[in-house]
């Protein structure tokens, strides 16, 4: 046998690794149920609902183990290897586990010519992992993200598929650091239009208390 | 050259899609400011029926945002005649995730209900009693407004069963992605809603004969649907009238990179981009000079400094220069940008978007990926540059969606208009012709 179909090029997920979750944990609530059932009656076929459903059950338990595809599949009523297909084709759906908090950092080129990999590789240094890897304590992944549609307030990075993090300097990074290991995931910022500030004197919305406006880019000093 | 400019007297514009209100995305604010104001008069007043409304589209002269610049009046007449067994459906796309481009987010942060009333317009146009509205999964928090929203509008009739008493009846749903570059292809998105891989389908059938579940479906960028509201209430003609003639309207530009005020500006199509650089976006940083820019988004081709000359933004007049309009998210590049570093993250960034359906884009993306990164470390010959553009032809047109072609022009591009700083990355052996040896 050819020495490729023994040791495959590219790293393939394990397809039956051991089950994390099993028994009662291994559960939608009442109310998780009638959630997944109104996505499912707001679709003209049963599977339209399988991106909430996936959605829902990351956000439940973290990640999603073969057990949890299972899960999901069952309660939407369509079969395990639809699902598989799907959760293993989007790359917010996390197949493996991952630290408490995942850091993605947006590398593509608005944020590479603005010094996006200058604050991949200096929270790198700061976390002493690469990307891609966890820290020991489980706290904290580091991912190098695609464009993630903020290129006027690049460089920025997005915590755990959640709230954005824009205009990022090593000082606003270690302040991030800090908060998250309190605890304290960082507040909406909306960013202030250019042409706002000139007409409106700031932040057209009344309602969020984080305006920073956009600013002048960084120089990055690496490109890759 | 001031006179060249389409986009008239562009310092007095008065921005409509998102017109300087504080706390316009609030439904109580926007109903002050004529919200919904177009949809009642649509479903109200005997002036408008679903042929009207489309021919008022469609004499806007309205191009879709998105990227392809479609006539969205022309893509709305292309739905087959009612069936009433038949479902019809309205895709709102919002997957936002061409590099570059961040000007949807904005207007669904800023004026959500704006977006929300042109996807009800157009849903009375085409008589769709379903409408979707697909945002990308990156923008969780912008989700969460729009559902907020979205619920607001239900709660006030404006959306849902008897609109406003008129008997038109349209439910929105808002469909959460959940990172993927290709669901912002249309029919990747369809298979996407209905709860598949995100696989683009082979056209035709285009979605208007056979769509989402098989049935009628059109699907417009959501700035395109957002500008739907504005021409009912103002007339086709008023917006036709706005900025360059074959590609009229008001355009949000997201001007990114080596400028000192990057952002999301709203003024009419025609701009001239030295216009844009130095004076909307406050210029250069640092004073520095210009060396390239990306006018609309990663796979439009690249513009050398001496290329923009009295070039304005409109479909028409990047066309004859050698690009695209795109989806106006413009990069901006000063003299220090290293080229060929700047194409490896974009051959990168296709490699790892490919969807992996065909075998040109899936094998080609990671090759191009190679070997620019092969150049960009010093390891390259010069035949290898002669190897991407072959490798650029045997990608383009030869896969089911465009992403073969998005992936290849860059590269093209690219090294055409920047061959010097390629070839002064490569190493200087297998010369095909001699002089050059001489600076080994």
């Amino acid at each position: 046998m050819a020495d490729f179909i023994k040791n495959p090029v590219v790293d393939l997920l394990d397809r039956n690794p051991e089950p994390v979750f099993s028994g009662k944990d291994l559960s939608f609530s009442k109310d998780e149920k009638a959630q997944i059932m109104k996505w499912v009656s707001s679709y003209p076929s049963k599977e339209g609902a399988v991106m909430h459903g996936l959605w829902l059950a990351q956000e439940k338990f973290g990640f999603l183990p073969p057990e949890v595809i299972q899960l999901v599949a069952d309660e939407i009523g369509m079969p395990y290897a639809d699902t598989y297909g799907v959760a293993t084709f989007y790359t917010q759906y996390f197949k493996e586990k991952k630290g408490d908090y995942v850091l993605d950092v947006c590398t593509c080129f608005s944020c590479q010519l603005c010094g996006g990999y200058d604050i991949l590789h200096y929270l790198e240094d700061k976390l002493g992992i690469h990307k891609g890897e966890t820290t020991a304590d489980g706290m904290f992944t580091i991912q190098e993200a695609e464009c993630l549609g903020a290129c006027g307030s690049a460089p920025m990075l997005q915590v755990t598929n959640g709230p954005y993090v824009n205009h990022l300097t090593p000082e606003k990074i270690d302040a991030l650091v800090d908060a998250l290991r309190d605890g304290k995931m960082p507040e909406f910022e909306s960013v202030t239009l250019p042409q706002d500030e000139d007409e409106l004197g700031g932040n057209r919305r009344t309602d969020v208390s984080l305006t920073p406006t956009y600013g002048v880019c960084p120089v990055s000093e690496t490109l890759s | 050259m001031e006179t060249q400019s389409k986009a008239g007297d562009w310092r007095a514009f008065k921005r409509v899609l998102m017109p300087p209100v504080k706390d316009l995305h609030k439904l109580e604010v926007y109903e002050e400011h004529e919200g919904y104001a177009a949809l009642r008069e649509v479903l109200t007043t005997d002036k408008w029926d679903p042929t009207s409304v489309t021919n008022e589209m469609k004499k806007s002269g309205l191009k879709g945002r998105g990227g392809a610049g479609f006539p969205t009046g022309l893509k709305w007449s292309f739905m087959p005649p009612v069936d009433p067994d038949i479902p019809r459906f309205l895709c709102c796309n919002g997957d936002e995730s061409e590099p570059g481009t961040f000007k949807d987010r904005q207007l669904m942060e800023y004026n959500p209900h704006l977006v929300l009333e042109g996807m009800l317009i157009a849903a009375y146009a085409m008589s769709i009693k379903t409408a979707f509205l697909y945002i990308r999964g990156e923008f969780a928090d912008w989700i969460t407004l729009m559902e907020g929203e979205l619920e607001k509008a239900y709660a006030k009739g404006y959306v849902g069963q008897d609109i406003m008493g008129s008997g038109f009846s349209c439910e929105i749903v808002i469909h959460k992605g959940a990172g993927a570059y290709i669901c912002g292809e249309e029919s990747s998105l369809m298979e996407s809603l209905e709860g598949k891989r995100a696989y683009p389908r082979i056209k035709p059938p285009f979605p208007a004969q056979k769509g989402v579940w098989g049935y009628p479906t059109t699907i417009n960028n959501v700035e395109s649907l957002a500008c739907a509201p504005l021409i009912i209430r103002n007339g086709g003609d008023w917006y036709a009238g706005i900025g360059a003639e074959a590609h009229p309207g008001p355009v949000l530009y997201g001007i990114s990179g080596h400028v000192n005020r990057p952002g999301v500006y709203e003024y009419p199509t025609g701009m001239l981009i030295t216009d844009l650089i130095y004076e909307v976006a406050g210029g250069m940083r640092g004073g520095k000079k210009l060396k390239a820019l990306i006018p609309g988004g990663s796979s439009t081709p690249i513009l050398r400094a001496d290329m923009i000359e009295g070039l304005t933004m409109d479909a028409n007049s990047l066309r004859d220069a050698g690009s695209m309009m795109g989806t106006s998210g413009m990069l901006i590049m000063d003299e220090d940008t290293d080229i060929v570093a700047w194409l490896r993250r974009i051959t990168h960034f296709y490699h790892h978007e490919s969807c992996g359906q065909c075998t040109p884009c899936r094998e080609g993306t990671g090759w191009l990926e190679n070997i620019v990164t092969r150049i960009d470390e010093g390891e390259g010959n010069f035949r290898d540059l002669d190897l991407l553009l072959d490798l650029c032809t045997q990608m383009e047109g030869r896969t089911v969606c465009a992403l073969a072609d998005a992936a290849a022009w860059p590269v093209r591009y690219t090294i055409d208009r920047f061959r010097d700083e390629f070839e002064a990355r490569c190493r200087p052996s297998l010369i095909p012709s001699g002089g050059v040896l001489e600076n080994a």
